[in-house]
């Protein structure tokens, strides 16, 4: 070809990308969710999966005519897990009209992120720093904060340690990445378990990538531990106790892992021998409540086009993110009406939040209002047993733990 | 870029980076037009700007040390956050202001770069990568352990101020960073024609050949670690303070390894080659990153994770092109370009 048809056909497909996603919106109305995701970088088996259930959801939501006419445009931006990437793509998107969240993945973008959300006045998704609790603003927390969870796993050690006839309290060790994340459930959870009798061992933090993990868990043992409490994304979590079977550790130390622990379709689906018998608590569904979920399956099945029980934990997230946008939206629009409509008015919506049954199961009751940035403050234990996550618990009350700590 | 017909006469006409009258009043333009653009620029483009031209000041160290010196370091991220924190802890915890912690947070950098790759410089080639990685991982769990940097939860720097007046905005800090990038990069410009620029080239085309000539090969090694430190501790300050906080998980090794992709694409050895990797790579990141949602929503079918992987695809496939087909960069295609306008009309 002449180089006069490489600029012809530069020029067409040049004009066929410009052509065509804006007359998709143009004529609806519709209200924007903007997902700074991490589909390429350190979490993105997690958040990809999650990330790709949440458009699921709206797509779903849209097919029956929107949210009270209202259809959701779904902005998916892969942040690969990198700030600077993160805060130029919101620069970039921050003039759609009515965007009214941000979804932002990782504390530390959703520090960087903030002076942004309130000069616009919209509101964003991070996950479980408690700090966004402690100092309320315009960040919502999309988990039960991490210190409240890891609270909330104290007392089912201690409950547990008592019914198989011990007294007193038992010695728990914990460990976990070495990062603001892995860090955050001690901001707090230190103060409740002194409150609660529980001896805390100090902390046994691993470098973000670590294959091996035997010298934290040695280390632990060795001092007695009864309960070791493991943060960290799967399989992350699965690899250390993957390592505590090893061992042997795990006949005689009962391991609990927090929200992003072994996942039926990653961790569990490797490891199911050495899990079994683990605990996970989580704010989330997990395992068989999330494959018999009416509404998440029907989604999977309709666009995620692979077997339901190919279906993550993670899938439950993301339906959580998409539905309490839904439920805001819904709200908003009642409030103010369509052409009222923006961040200011999602941000009044998600204050009243609380109570609400937004995920049909899928999380506990939210807990969003003027007092709490907590999606919600119920979280439930599962057990891996034959390969699968099963529930021993109902939902529960997570302790406020975040109140304990200074911030 | 010369005319045709235009010859040195004189010893300083040969230095001159300007050579003409020509070059003179596209240096102007060139300036006006760069002071003037956030006047009718887009928020999102002077954003885009102000981090493309911090991401030049870093390149710049690299290029000096890397491109010119001929050692490589995977460190600039991690010197880059000691630049940030330092400028930050300064004007936060000791009160110092911002235009005195600037310098200083570079200074700070430099010397935590000499420190950091004294023991690095007995060694080479992938030794001394592997030991920049290490150095950067030593640097991330100081941050993460130190008090004084707020451990996991960072630092939120206030923005700078001049005479009462806050340069809060991106727009505001636009002039401010590009009028620092000029700075660094006539420094650069200049520090690699000099005495100290010739004997980094000395040293990474043989340093057995520059050692027997006589130079001192540590002090001169040293003395690359401690510029290129410097460039990346003024970029830290600089990005600190535009987006109001220094946190752990901002500085990546990943983008240590987009940095010598930058210089590799532009072309190592080259001060041109630095805006020319940082802007193609810088480009097609931002273009892709426009791209996937649009893509995604296209082509249903090809899913948000396919859409989201063709950044990274498009960036190694064009560093597998240049490596394969143009291994001295665009700075080399720029040399053949000058070259040929040079000679204009005539063919040779």
């Amino acid at each position: 070809m002449k180089r006069k048809g490489w600029v012809l056909l530069f020029g067409v497909m040049m004009l066929a990308l410009a052509s065509g996603p804006a007359s998709v919106y143009a004529a609806e109305k519709t209200a924007a969710f903007l997902d700074l995701t991490d589909m390429t970088g350190a979490i993105a088996g997690l958040a990809g999966q999650a990330s790709r259930i949440t458009k699921a959801t709206f797509d779903y939501f849209n097919e029956r005519g929107g949210i009270d006419g209202v259809k959701i445009k779904y902005i998916g931006v892969d942040t690969r897990y990198d700030v600077a990437r993160a805060l130029s793509a919101y620069k970039r998107y921050r003039r759609t009209p009515r965007l009214l969240l941000a979804n932002t993945i990782g504390t530390g973008l959703g520090k960087a992120i903030y002076p942004l959300i309130l000069r616009d006045k919209i509101i964003n998704y991070t996950p479980g720093d408690g700090e966004f609790q402690a100092r309320l603003g315009r960040t919502f927390i999309y988990s039960t904060p991490y210190q409240d969870g890891f609270s909330a796993a104290l007392d089912w050690m201690k409950e547990d340690w008592q019914k198989k006839g011990n007294s007193g309290a038992p010695i728990v060790g914990f460990t976990s990445w070495d990062n603001p994340y892995g860090r955050e459930p001690f901001r707090g959870g230190k103060e409740y378990a002194a409150k609660i009798g529980v001896k805390l061992l100090d902390p046994e933090l691993f470098p973000v990538g670590s294959l091996k993990h035997d010298v934290w868990l040695n280390r632990l043992a060795a001092k007695g531990a009864n309960y070791i409490y493991v943060c960290g994304v799967d399989p992350t979590p699965t690899n250390v106790i993957r390592d505590a079977y090893a061992l042997g550790l795990t006949k005689k130390i009962q391991f609990v892992t927090d929200y992003w622990g072994p996942d039926r379709a990653v961790g569990v689906k490797a490891h199911a021998e050495a899990l079994e018998g683990s605990v996970v608590v989580s704010c989330f569904s997990r395992g068989t409540d999330t494959l018999n979920h009416p509404i998440m399956t029907k989604i999977w099945k309709k666009y995620m086009k692979t077997p339901v029980n190919e279906m993550r934990g993670s899938a439950s997230i993301g339906f959580s993110w998409a539905m309490h946008f839904i439920e805001g939206l819904r709200i908003a629009l009642k409030d103010v009406g369509y052409e009222k409509l923006n961040g200011e008015a999602m941000y009044q919506a998600f204050m009243k939040l609380k109570g609400h049954n937004v995920t049909q199961g899928a999380t506990g009751i939210c807990d969003y209002s003027p007092s709490s940035r907590r999606m919600s403050r119920y979280v439930k234990f599962y057990r891996i047993q034959g390969a699968e996550l099963v529930p021993i618990t109902d939902w529960r009350l997570a302790p406020d733990a975040v109140s304990l700590h200074k911030f | 870029m010369r005319p045709c017909g235009i010859f040195d006469e004189r010893y300083t006409q040969d230095m001159a980076i300007l050579r003409t009258k020509q070059h003179w009043a596209l240096l102007v333009g060139a300036l006006i037009l760069l002071y003037l653009f956030p006047l009718f620029g887009s928020y999102y483009l002077v954003s885009f700007l102000n981090n493309l031209f911090i991401t030049i000041i870093v390149v710049l160290g690299l290029q000096i040390v890397s491109g010119y010196c001929g050692q490589i370091s995977f460190g600039q991220p991690a010197f880059m956050a000691v630049g940030g924190y330092a400028s930050a802890i300064l004007t936060l915890k000791a009160g110092v202001s911002f235009w005195l912690a600037l310098p200083l947070s570079g200074l700070i950098a430099g010397v935590f770069g000499i420190i950091g790759g004294a023991p690095s410089l007995r060694i080479k080639g992938f030794y001394l990568a592997i030991a920049t990685i290490a150095i950067h991982f030593v640097t991330m769990w100081l941050i993460l352990h130190l008090k004084i940097t707020g451990a996991t939860q960072g630092l939120n720097p206030m923005p700078p101020e001049i005479f009462g007046f806050p340069l809060d905005t991106d727009e505001r800090m636009y002039y401010l960073i590009a009028t620092v990038m000029l700075i660094m990069t006539f420094g650069a410009r200049n520090l690699v024609r000099s005495k100290v620029g010739r004997a980094f080239v000395a040293i990474r085309d043989n340093d057995l050949a520059a050692e027997v000539m006589g130079m001192n090969l540590y002090h001169y090694k040293l003395l690359a670690f401690f510029i290129s430190c410097f460039f990346a501790g003024i970029a830290g300050s600089l990005y600190g303070h535009l987006i109001m906080v220094v946190h752990p998980e901002q500085y990546t090794l990943t983008h240590a390894l987009w940095y010598v992709g930058m210089i590799i694409i532009g072309g190592m050895g080259s001060i041109p080659g630095t805006f020319f990797g940082v802007i193609f790579v810088r480009v097609l990141d931002e273009l892709v990153l426009f791209a996937s949602p649009f893509l995604s929503e296209a082509f249903p079918w090809l899913g948000a994770s396919p859409a989201a992987a063709l950044g990274l695809s498009a960036f190694g496939l064009v560093l597998i092109v240049f490596l394969v087909f143009e291994p001295r960069g665009l700075a080399h295609r720029w040399e053949i370009f000058k070259a040929s306008y040079r000679l204009y009309p005539f063919a040779y």
